[in-house]
C-alpha cells in the first residue's frame, strides 16, 4: 500500500482551479446548490431541529409522562447542573478517560504502524487481522471482554489469575476504568495504526537512506526524520479519535454502566442516566448535552482548520513543508 | 522503512508482527470457539480446547425461545434503508459541494462536519422528544432517521471528499463536448468515484448496523435490532456465553467480510478524507 498524507496533496493540483475561478458560477442559485439543497433540507430536520430543541428543554422542565410537554423554568437546569459536584466528577472522569485512550492509542497505533512497516513478508495479511477489531459492534466488544474477563470462566481472568491478580477486574472500583479504557485501546488501535501506516509509507525511503548512509540509527531517523514528516497524519489520528471518544458510551453501558462507585462514570454515561433513568431530569440532560456538544464543535473547528477548505489547507501543508 | 534491516531486527519485528496479530485475533477467535462448543464446555470453570463444534448455539439463536430471525430482519431494514438514502442523498451534495462556490461555503461544511462529530448522547435527548412528539418511538423509520443523524453528514462529507479527487480536466472535457451538468455528474463523475461510492457505503453500513445507543433509547420492543439482542440477553439471572458469541459472530461476519473487502479504501474514508491511502 503506497500512500500519501492529506488529500489536498495528491488531488489535482491547485494551479488548475486558480486558472478559472471567476467561470464558477456562485451563490445558491446554481445547479451545484440545487443539488445539496434536498440533502440539507433533511440535514436540517436531523441537525438543527434537535438543536435547538435541545437548547429549549435545557430552559425547561420535560414531561414525558402522557403528551411530551415543556414548562419553561428560565435557568434552573443551568444553575442545578453547574452545582452539582456530581457533574464535575463526570466531567473529570471524563478528561482522564479521554486521555488515557487518546494517548495510548496514538502510542500503540504509531507502534503497530511501524511494525507492520517493517514487515518483509506477510504484512498485508496482518494488517487485515490487526484491522478486525474495529468492524466489531461496540456493544458486543463490551459484552465480549466481560466474558473474557469474568471471574469463574473467563479465558483472560484466568491468564491474569495465573500471574497472581486474581480480581473481578469490573467491581473493582480501581481496575474498573483502566478495564474499560483498554477495551476501547484494543478495539480502537488498529484504526489509528491504519492512519499512521499510510503516513508511515509515504515518507520518502530515499530520504531514509541517505540518514542511514550518515550513520543515523532506527531511532533517530525515525524521531528526526519520520515523525516530522508525518505531522498532519498525526494530527487526523488525534482529532478523529477525540471526536469518537466522547461520541462512544456503549462499551461503558456494557460493562460497568458507570459503576462500580460511579469510577466509570464518563459524562455521556451521566446524560443518559439523567434522561432516561431518572426521567424527571430530561431538561438537565439537556444541559449535560450542551456542554458535550461544546467540545465537539470546538474539535469540527480545529479538523476544518487544517483539512476542510481544500484550497487553503494545501496551500497550509505547503508552507508547513518548507 | 528506515533502510536496510539487519537480521535480529527482521526477526524482532516478525516477533513483534505476531504478537500484535495475536492481541487482535484472539478476542474474536475466542468468541468464534465457544459459538461453536456445546453447553458442558463453556459452563466449567476449566478451559476447554477439545471438543466435538455444535451448531448448537445457532440453533438455539434462530429457533429457540430466541427471535433472533426477527432481530435480523430489523437490523437489515434499518442498515440497508438508512444506508441507501445517506448514500443517493450524500453524493448528490457531496458532488453540489465539491464544485460550489460560496462565501458560505465554510459554514455549510462546517455545519456538516459538526452534525456528523456530535456526541450521541447529546443527540438522543432532543431525538427521543421530537419521536415522542411525531410518533416515530419504536417504529423502523424512526430507528433509520436516527441512523441517518450521524450517516447522512459522514456521507456528504466523505463523497465532497472523493468527488474533489476526480480530475477537473475529464468533467470539463465532458461540458465542452456539450453534455449537461447532470450528465457530467451521473456519466462522469459518478462512474469515476465508484471505489469512493463503495466505502461511503460499507461504512455507513457498518455505523448503522453496530448502533446500540440509538435503538436501545428510541427502539423498542418491535424495532429491536441484533446489537439490541446482545444487550438483552445479559439478564439478572446470568448470560447464556454460548448464545451470546453465536450472535456476536452473527453481528461481526457480515461486518467484518464488507470491511475488508473496502480495505484499500478504509483509511480515507475513517479519517473523513483528510488522509488518502494510494
Amino acid at each position: 500500500m503506497s500512500s500519501a498524507v492529506a488529500t489536498q496533496e495528491t488531488v489535482a493540483p491547485a494551479v488548475e482551479e486558480q486558472d478559472k475561478p471567476p467561470k464558477e458560477p456562485r451563490g445558491f442559485n446554481t445547479f451545484e446548490f440545487a443539488l445539496m439543497a434536498p440533502t440539507l433540507a433533511l440535514l436540517a430536520l436531523l441537525s438543527l431541529v434537535p438543536f435547538f430543541t435541545l437548547i429549549a428543554m435545557s430552559f425547561s422542565d420535560v414531561r414525558t409522562l402522557g403528551r411530551i410537554r415543556l414548562e419553561f423554568t428560565g435557568l434552573e437546569n443551568w444553575v442545578d447542573v453547574f452545582t452539582n459536584p456530581a457533574f464535575w466528577a463526570s466531567w473529570g472522569r471524563s478528561l482522564i478517560y479521554f486521555t488515557s485512550i487518546i494517548v495510548l492509542e496514538m502510542v500503540l497505533g504509531f507502534a503497530f504502524a511501524v511494525v507492520l512497516n517493517n514487515l518483509i513478508r506477510g504484512r498485508s495479511l496482518l494488517l487485515s487481522v490487526v484491522l478486525l477489531p474495529m468492524f466489531l459492534a461496540p456493544v458486543m466488544v463490551g459484552l465480549l471482554a466481560r466474558f473474557l474477563l469474568d471471574s469463574t470462566i473467563g479465558l483472560y481472568a484466568k491468564m491474569l489469575a495465573g500471574v497472581g491478580f486474581d480480581t473481578d477486574v469490573f467491581a473493582n472500583p480501581s481496575t474498573a476504568m483502566p478495564a474499560v479504557i483498554l477495551i476501547d485501546v484494543w478495539e480502537w488501535t488498529p484504526l489509528v495504526a491504519l492512519i499512521m501506516l499510510a503516513g508511515l509509507t509515504s515518507v520518502p525511503p530515499s530520504t531514509l537512506e541517505a540518514a542511514a548512509v550518515d550513520g543515523a540509527g532506527f531511532f533517530r531517523s525515525l524521531f528526526n526524520i519520520v515523525i516530522p514528516q508525518m505531522k498532519a497524519v498525526i494530527l487526523v489520528a488525534l482529532l478523529v479519535r477525540s471526536m469518537d471518544a466522547i461520541r462512544y458510551f456503549d462499551v461503558i453501558t456494557a460493562t460497568t454502566n458507570g459503576g462500580p462507585a460511579d469510577a466509570t462514570k464518563i459524562i455521556p454515561i451521566r446524560l443518559y442516566e439523567m434522561a432516561f433513568r431518572f426521567n424527571n431530569q430530561i431538561g438537565q440532560a439537556a444541559v449535560v448535552g450542551l456542554t458535550m456538544l461544546v467540545f465537539s464543535i470546538a474539535l469540527a473547528n480545529v479538523f476544518l482548520r487544517f483539512f476542510g477548505d481544500r484550497e487553503v489547507a494545501r496551500a497550509h501543508v505547503a508552507g508547513g513543508d518548507h | 522503512m528506515l533502510g536496510r534491516l539487519k537480521p535480529w531486527q527482521r526477526v524482532l519485528f516478525l516477533v513483534l508482527g505476531i504478537l500484535i496479530g495475536l492481541w487482535s485475533a484472539i478476542p474474536i477467535a475466542w468468541m468464534l470457539i465457544t459459538s461453536l462448543k456445546p453447553q458442558e464446555a463453556i459452563r466449567t470453570s476449566d478451559l476447554v480446547f477439545s471438543f466435538t463444534p455444535t451448531l448448537e448455539n445457532y440453533r438455539n439463536l434462530f429457533f429457540g425461545g430466541n427471535r433472533a430471525g426477527s432481530f435480523l430482519v430489523n437490523s437489515l431494514l434499518v442498515s440497508i434503508i438508512s444506508t441507501f438514502i445517506a448514500l443517493a442523498l450524500g453524493s448528490l451534495a457531496g458532488y453540489g459541494m465539491a464544485h460550489w462556490r460560496s462565501r458560505h461555503k465554510k459554514d455549510v461544511s462546517f455545519w456538516i462536519l459538526s452534525t456528523r462529530m456530535a456526541p450521541i448522547a447529546a443527540v438522543i435527548v432532543p431525538l427521543f422528544v421530537m419521536f415522542r412528539i411525531a410518533g416515530l418511538v419504536n417504529t423502523i423509520p424512526g430507528l433509520i432517521l436516527a441512523c441517518l443523524t450521524f450517516n447522512l453528514p459522514f456521507a456528504i462529507w466523505l463523497m465532497n471528499a472523493f468527488f474533489h479527487q476526480v480530475p477537473r480536466s475529464i468533467e470539463e472535457a465532458a461540458l465542452v463536448d456539450g453534455c449537461s451538468k447532470m450528465r457530467a455528474f451521473w456519466n462522469v463523475a459518478l462512474p469515476v468515484t465508484r471505489p469512493g461510492l463503495i466505502t461511503t457505503a460499507v461504512l455507513c453500513l457498518v455505523f448503522a448496523w453496530n448502533d446500540y445507543a440509538f435503538a436501545s433509547s428510541l427502539g423498542g420492543p418491535q424495532t429491536s435490532t441484533l446489537p439490541m439482542a446482545a444487550g438483552a440477553l445479559v439478564t439478572q439471572s446470568g448470560i447464556d456465553w454460548g448464545l451470546l458469541c453465536a450472535l456476536g459472530i452473527v453481528i461481526a461476519l457480515p461486518m467484518l467480510i464488507a470491511g475488508l473487502a473496502v480495505r484499500r479504501h478504509l483509511v480515507t474514508g475513517l479519517s473523513l478524507g483528510a488522509v488518502t491511502g494510494e
